[in-house]
């Protein structure tokens, strides 16, 4: 018999009692994918994704000032082919890649989904031609940052992490104007792009701030500690929207006139000091998964007890830390969508007004279908990177390397 | 109660006392109100090797751990190397750098390299060049015998190799009292051996050892003293021969007849 057919029969059809229920779900997968497909080729209207791209991606963001995020997204791509590629060769040095990522399942359906999105959208020659030289350069340097960033001196390489701070200041410069940039104010900012900048600065603040909660929590001064456990119970206790409400109210009422940060930063930091909260908590289980020995070692070694904590125990932490600190990410990311109703144009936002506009009524389906496509993107991205980080953190990724 | 003479011709010039450590009246309570140490008296001179048996639940760890600070005692003092113990941070900070310390579940630091193990503290704490530290810690790899594990990680040692890698990272910081806590007890039966070669290498040099362990046979061939602790307290100090041949106290041959 052909191996594939005795292969189905094996997985599907050993046993009647099998057979029946493989027969059922087919029958349901079938049905259910054949409606679907049978809707978006014929019946669903992409015209009104087509017609309102540019407003989903950056919201009202001024035509002519537009270069500026399209540098930012090259930046962007060169340093995500560089993490991907150095990330991707450590421990293995053997998986450097190839230029043509034919060996690599993720990098070549990025490739094929980059080659094949722009012109499905129907986008003009020119931006599908940029879209496709951006993800030429990503995959460019992901494969030159593989087959020569084992080598770089290592000084070097402890270097290259300190260019993501850097990278978020320039982008924040290249948004929001300065240094002789134009400004743009951030009630311009909207789409896409505002979605990723109230995730990312909630993201990278959220983190130092937590990771110093969860050591509040277990100091020894009273006051510290308890400071902290009241601070993360409360914020875990309260939902979310309403704290966003009370930020957009009280801030103005807390600080003096016109010292008020614009809305667009009140919602960045309601969430920041929100996340903070619950990524705290990650860190503490993190925390409590170093054996008590590894203080004790530190410290009969002579470090002082900041050093044991930076050197020894916050590295192990961390580590055990990190899937649940990226789940964490993951749903902070989910979270920016509440800000849509305190009148933010996030991509949900932006998703509203466009399906209030009587030339695209009744289009909510196309609509929200693609918002949730482009959140599981940037969802399934983080979940990819943070799956690299682990694999580059775990000593024992090294035994298997040899 | 517990004095002896046994004594070393190494002095340094910083503390021209023959005692090493010396602790008197030692009295330690757990918070739950558990007497853990009643009272214990004990020295240690310059160069000694001293062996500390007795059975589980004597305090004989609890005790060694007070010489570098890890417990706390309520009552009594403890001087080490001229240094008397308080709470003062900064003498607690000077203690530690000359104690060094072998633990009986090795706590190596699992995401570093051997070599990153042993030179942490030494480029940390004593601001030593990174360069310099490196090739101490490869000679002393080359002295425990696991010269060519340097680059891999704890993980990827047998047990007998880390507790090496754990005696050569005290060794780094070059303490002048080591302190063993049980340091062959986590190994299997075929390691031990090879962990108390490397001691026995180490007491020939002028280091002061204390060794909390259940090796009679260590204890014979290498300690200068043998200390009998139970329920908290020094029974007997004697030298190992007489200890093992001839006990002066009732309890140190009941301890015996049970382990030997």
């Amino acid at each position: 018999m052909n191996p594939l057919l005795r292969r189905l029969r094996q997985d599907l059809f050993a046993t009647p009692a099998d057979s029946l229920l493989s027969i059922a779900l087919l029958a349901i997968l079938a049905s259910g994918s054949t409606a679907f497909l049978h809707w978006a080729f014929s019946r669903a209207q992409w015209a009104v994704i087509q017609a309102n791209s540019t407003l989903f991606a950056l919201g009202r963001y001024p035509i002519e000032q537009q270069w500026r995020l399209w540098l930012l997204t090259a930046l962007l791509a060169a340093a995500a082919g560089i993490g991907w590629g150095m990330l991707r060769s450590h421990p293995r040095t053997d998986r450097s890649g190839r230029l043509w990522p034919a060996n690599d399942r993720i990098a070549a359906l990025l490739l094929l989904l980059s080659l094949a999105l722009p012109w499905a959208l129907g986008l003009a020659l020119p931006i599908q031609l940029r879209w496709w030289a951006l993800s030429g350069l990503l995959l460019l340097l992901r494969w030159l940052a593989g087959r020569f960033g084992p080598g770089l001196p290592p000084a070097l390489k402890r270097l290259l992490p300190l260019g993501l701070p850097l990278l978020y200041l320039i982008g924040m410069l290249l948004i929001g104007g300065g240094l002789g940039l134009a400004p743009v104010p951030p009630s311009e900012w909207g789409g896409l792009l505002l979605t990723l900048l109230q995730a990312s600065f909630a993201i990278l603040l959220c983190f130092p701030l937590g990771v110093l909660l969860a050591l509040g929590r277990r100091s020894d001064l009273p006051l510290l500690r308890w400071g902290s456990v009241i601070y993360i119970e409360f914020i875990r206790g309260a939902p979310l929207i309403t704290l966003l409400f009370l930020g957009q109210n009280m801030l103005g009422f807390l600080l003096p006139g016109g010292m008020a940060p614009e809305r667009v930063w009140r919602a960045a930091w309601v969430l920041t000091l929100f996340a903070a909260a619950y990524l705290a908590e990650a860190v503490r289980s993190g925390l409590a998964a170093v054996p008590r020995g590894q203080v004790e070692a530190a410290r009969s070694l002579g470090l002082s007890l900041p050093q044991a904590f930076s050197t020894v125990v916050l590295p192990q932490a961390l580590r055990v830390a990190l899937p649940s600190m990226v789940g964490q990410f993951i749903s902070l990311l989910q979270d920016t969508t509440l800000l849509s109703l305190i009148g933010l144009m996030e991509l949900l936002g932006t998703a509203r007004t466009v399906m209030a506009n009587p030339a695209f009524l009744g289009k909510n389906a196309e609509v929200y279908l693609t918002l949730a496509v482009l959140f599981w993107c940037c969802c399934a991205a983080l979940g990819l990177g943070s799956r690299a980080l682990e694999r580059r953190l775990d000593p024992a990724a090294v035994v298997r390397s040899g | 109660m517990s004095q002896s003479t046994t004594s070393s011709s190494y002095s340094s010039a910083a503390n021209p006392s023959p005692l090493m450590i010396e602790a008197r009246g030692v009295e330690k309570w757990y918070p739950n109100g558990y007497h853990a140490l009643r009272g214990v008296d004990l020295t240690v001179n310059r160069g000694e090797v001293v062996v500390i048996m007795g059975p589980s639940g004597s305090g004989k760890s609890t005790f060694i751990r007070t010489f570098n600070a890890l417990e706390d005692f309520q009552k009594g003092q403890i001087t080490v190397d001229g240094i008397p113990l308080s709470n003062d941070l900064r003498q607690i900070d000077a203690i530690r750098r000359e104690v060094g310390m072998v633990f009986q579940q090795f706590n190596l630091f699992p995401h570093l390299s051997v070599l990153d193990n042993l030179t942490l503290a030494p480029v940390l704490v004593r601001k030593r060049p990174k360069a310099e530290v490196v090739e101490q810690a490869r000679a002393l790899l080359k002295r425990v015998g696991i010269a060519e594990q340097a680059d891999k990680y704890p993980g990827q040692l047998s047990g007998g190799q880390q507790q090496r890698v754990a005696i050569a990272r005290a060794l780094c910081m070059e303490p002048r009292i080591l302190l063993f806590d049980e340091p062959t007890s986590a190994l299997d039966p075929e390691m031990v051996r090879e962990v108390l070669e490397v001691m026995q290498n180490l007491a020939a040099d002028d280091i002061t050892m204390v060794v909390v362990t259940h090796e009679v046979k260590f204890a014979r061939q290498v300690a200068d003293r043998v200390v009998l602790m139970a329920e908290g307290d020094v029974v007997e100090v004697a030298e190992p021969e007489q200890f093992f041949t001839n006990p002066r106290q009732e309890r140190s041959r009941r301890f015996l007849d049970q382990i030997l």
